[in-house]
């Protein structure tokens, strides 16, 4: 009996000392659950370095930036559908669909069309196609998942039916000369030159515009209303199809756009391109500290998410770490940040 | 009729509110309203009294919007209401506190008072501008009002990080912080302190002299006395009575409320209590119940009740393994057992129906048969560890006769079935496993009268095969006509024993709702 109730004042001692730290850490991590995201960041930036601090250049950084563009733009559709409480696979069938059809428009009838047209169209049909899963997820009170899911084989089948399976290796004038386009120049020592695209604009447009649409609208407030709790939503005036139509038709307008800035970037229009980048964007989101149950995300949770996925992908191999290896990384790191906010939960 | 065509042809003391004329409500089975007329006057305070199942919760539904009536019309400030969704509703000034509080726990609490506001305002429409100032000054004036803090710092925290009490003052504030001309409290007191309830007063008294109508529905007989006002009676879907509550006494609302009980049919008669089978010693969980003791014979039906707050929920899950207590014994049939899950549970032959038997007990799409054998699929393993298929038809379609569950046949899916017919179908599974020990938590909750009848022999039944069964309601004619002894807890401590032979509903009643008891 007593050598029992001892131990266990004993366990309470010892259990008292690292609580006596750790309300920093999770205060921290409670008031921003991008913080963690961060702390991965910077854990994979410090491994890389030390290994090889080639690293610490102004052209991987160029790189880093350019790699994360399109995930970026698809993210952040993603993530504002989560926030919804909804969930979306089709963002990378609809970028796929509109960026070769208007390729494909462009190069046949209207070669000489302004690149802010181009982008236009994309992002316009992207919102088309988007809103069409949002109708049908309203109208059939079904998952968003298996809606998503049944819409991007839709997406795909129609593109590759109907608009065509050949390569455009020369892309219109004004696409090509947007994807060169410099914001930043540098020479490397080498005699190379490192460039920081213009198209990354784009996705600092669009995390401006998310931003202030979940953060300043009333519309932005629905979503995370509705994420929070449908029923509840419903019952406090929200009206669950506005938002269902503008989550979708959001994500899809992202899309749109990603896709053109894609074919820009790549210089070549591929209709089986994108196709399995649906998991990486869903990993970068959840990792940025979206909730696959709804009703939370940030747009800076889901750069930071973006960027860390990104760096996995794509500077590892610098610090000899074999690419087979980045996805078991990912993995682990899903599973870590996964864990991580359950925790969080409990508390 | 002719009392309100009157009253509103000549002048009356206040002005007429809300009006409700032949209002029925029908869900699958059930009538929940039965032809209510009702007028609401502006700076009144109304007292909606009855019993749990009475269709008070239905009536608050239809006020608020958010379920139609099945019939009957609906007029505000004398208008006719073709259809009143949530958002008319809020509109219209009508805002309701339910009892579930309906509080989206990922946003914060300035959002959780203050976002309907800007709703109400742009009617609805989303793509308007949100303005983060005038939702925190409207918050922190709603949150001074029931004594809440309104700094900055409260009003960014995330409701789901606050305690029950808080989310209630929340819920109330939200209710306040718009210019309402109605408010619906559905029991907002459940899990406030003396000193809180003494300050939500102050609030209801101050919109009543502003002209603002307040609906208040509670089971505290005692609090509705101290804020006076008029008493609304439901029974059985119907108003049976309307006046100033001063002119009541608490013994005749009682009355008024559970109806005239001597035609009641006892359905325990020639009970037989064998040998002691189950000893319950002082169970404990921390926050949910505490120092819980009782014995349950063999062929004994222990009834168990208590308002929401009671702790009588949570006893039930303990006793089920669902939610382990953490202090106490239970011993069956002289062994201790150790009950951590509910696989625990099965094992030891004791069988929990739950309460909300779509969300935790049955597997809605899936057959008749499919849900009464699933626990005993290792018992209907046939050769290779496989299903014996028709072992499987032969026991649920026995189990099917044996509980007359209404179906042609067994391959139909639950959800199918009628509410009484789908809690015979959960019954009948506990049954496949021989439980020495059956614990029902509400079996007749959202069930029609028939059904009802049926579920009661079902359990006598039980009860004679020697079965120990726990019925934990909060129904209290079931309890009378069912039970051989009943516990009342209050706050989650048993507070009375009754031997139910011979007890008066008005007495149980009346110790079930007042304030303060003691253990004899």
């Amino acid at each position: 009996m007593d050598a029992s109730t001892l131990t266990r004042q004993a366990a309470d001692a010892s259990a008292d000392a690292p609580v006596q730290r750790r309300p920093s850490l999770a205060a921290l991590l409670k008031k921003n659950p991008s913080a963690f995201t961060l702390l991965l960041i910077v854990l994979v930036v410090l491994t890389v370095a030390l290994i090889n601090p080639a690293f610490f250049q102004l052209a991987v950084l160029f790189d880093i930036v350019r790699a994360c563009t399109t995930l970026g733009l698809f993210a952040l559709g993603v993530m504002i559908v989560l926030a919804a409480g909804g969930i979306d696979v089709s963002f990378a069938a609809i970028a796929a669909l509109t960026m070769y059809s208007i390729t494909k428009v462009v190069m046949t009838w209207f070669p000489e069309t302004h690149i802010a047209v181009i982008l236009l169209a994309g992002a316009v049909g992207g919102a088309g196609l988007g809103v069409l899963n949002g109708l049908l997820v309203d109208w059939l009170k079904a998952p968003s998942l298996i809606v998503t899911i049944g819409t991007q084989y839709l997406y795909r089948g129609i593109l590759l039916t109907f608009v065509g399976t050949v390569f455009f290796m020369n892309i219109p004038h004004a696409m090509d000369s947007f994807g060169k386009l410099a914001l930043a120049r540098h020479d490397t020592a080498n005699g190379l030159h490192a460039v920081l695209p213009a198209t990354v604009l784009v996705l600092v447009l669009a995390s401006v515009l998310t931003w202030w649409l979940l953060n300043r609208t009333l519309m932005g407030r629905a979503v995370y209303a509705v994420g929070g709790s449908l029923a509840i939503a419903e019952r406090l005036g929200y009206k669950l199809r506005s938002v269902h139509l503008f989550v979708f038709g959001y994500a899809g307008f992202l899309s749109g756009l990603a896709g053109i800035v894609h074919v820009s970037s790549t210089r070549l229009a591929n209709p089986f391109d994108l196709v399995g980048s649906e998991l990486d964007v869903i990993a970068a989101v959840v990792l940025g500290g979206a909730r696959i149950t709804g009703g939370h995300g940030s747009v800076v949770g889901t750069l930071l998410g973006v960027l860390l996925v990104t760096l996995i992908n794509n500077v590892l191999i610098l610090a000899g770490v074999p690419s087979t290896w980045q996805k078991a990384i990912i993995g682990a790191f899903i599973v870590l940040a996964g864990a991580v906010f359950a925790l969080r939960r409990e508390k | 009729m002719t009392s309100q065509t009157t009253s509103s042809v000549s002048a009356p003391p206040a002005q007429e509110f809300l009006r409700l004329q032949g209002i029925h409500k029908r869900f699958a089975g059930v009538h929940a309203l039965r032809g209510v007329d009702l007028t609401i006057h502006a700076g009144e305070i109304y007292h909606l009294l009855g019993e749990n199942g009475c269709g008070k919760s239905t009536l608050i539904k239809i006020i608020a919007g958010a379920q139609p009536p099945s019939e009957g019309e609906i007029y505000i400030q004398g208008q006719r209401v073709a259809e009143l969704t949530p958002l008319a509703s809020l509109s219209l000034g009508i805002e309701t506190v339910y009892q579930d509080l309906s509080l989206l726990p990922n946003m914060s609490v300035a959002e959780n008072v203050a976002l309907s506001e800007q709703l109400v305002h742009h009617q609805g429409r989303l793509a308007r501008l949100f303005d983060r100032h005038a939702l925190n000054q409207t918050a922190a004036r709603a949150l001074r009002a029931v004594n809440l803090p309104a700094d900055a710092d409260f009003l960014d925290t995330r409701v789901d990080e606050l305690p029950i009490a808080t989310r209630q003052l929340i819920a109330i504030a939200r209710a306040i912080a718009t210019s309402a001309r109605m408010v619906i409290m559905d029991e907002p007191t459940t899990s406030l302190t003396q000193k809180e309830v003494d300050a939500l007063v102050k609030v209801i008294n101050g919109l009543r002299a502003n002209g603002v109508a307040v609906l208040f529905v509670s089971h505290k007989l005692d609090e509705c006395f101290a804020i006076g006002g008029q008493a609304i009676v439901f029974r059985d879907g119907e108003k049976v009575a309307q006046g100033p509550i001063q002119q009541f006494t608490k013994a005749q609302l009682g009355q008024l409320m559970t109806g005239k009980q001597l035609s009641q049919e006892r359905y325990r008669v020639d009970a037989q209590l064998h040998k002691p089978l189950m000893e319950v010693r002082a169970l404990g969980r921390h926050g949910a119940f505490e120092d819980v003791s009782f014995a349950l014979r063999q062929g004994e039906i222990l009834g168990i009740t208590g308002l929401l707050d009671s702790g009588r929920n949570e006893l039930a899950l303990a006793l089920a393994g669902v939610e382990p207590a953490r202090a106490g014994q239970i011993t069956l049939e002289g062994q201790p057992l150790s009950l951590r899950n509910p696989g625990d549970a099965i094992t030891h032959g004791i069988g929990y129906v739950p309460e909300d038997r779509i969300s935790e007990g049955l597997f809605l799409d899936k057959s008749i048969r499919d849900n009464i054998v699933t626990t005993i699929l290792r018992k209907l393993r046939g050769k290779f560890g496989a299903l014996d298929a028709a072992a499987c038809q032969r026991f649920s379609t026995d189990t099917v006769r044996q509980l007359q569950i209404a179906t042609p046949d067994v391959d139909r899916p639950v959800q199918s079935l009628s509410g009484g017919n789908q809690q015979r179908v959960l019954i009948g599974r506990w049954l496949a496993i021989n439980p020495r020990v059956l614990i029902l938590h509400g079996p007749t909750v959202g069930v029609d009268v028939g059904s009802k009848d049926i579920i009661y022999r079902i359990i006598q039944d039980l009860a004679q095969r020697g079965l120990g069964v726990i019925l934990i309601s909060d129904d209290l004619p079931e309890l009378l006509q069912n039970c051989d002894n009943l516990l009342l807890m209050k706050r989650g401590r048993i507070v009375r024993r009754y031997a139910v032979e011979g007890l008066a509903e008005s007495e149980l009643f009346h110790d079930l709702v007042s304030e303060q008891s003691q253990e004899t």
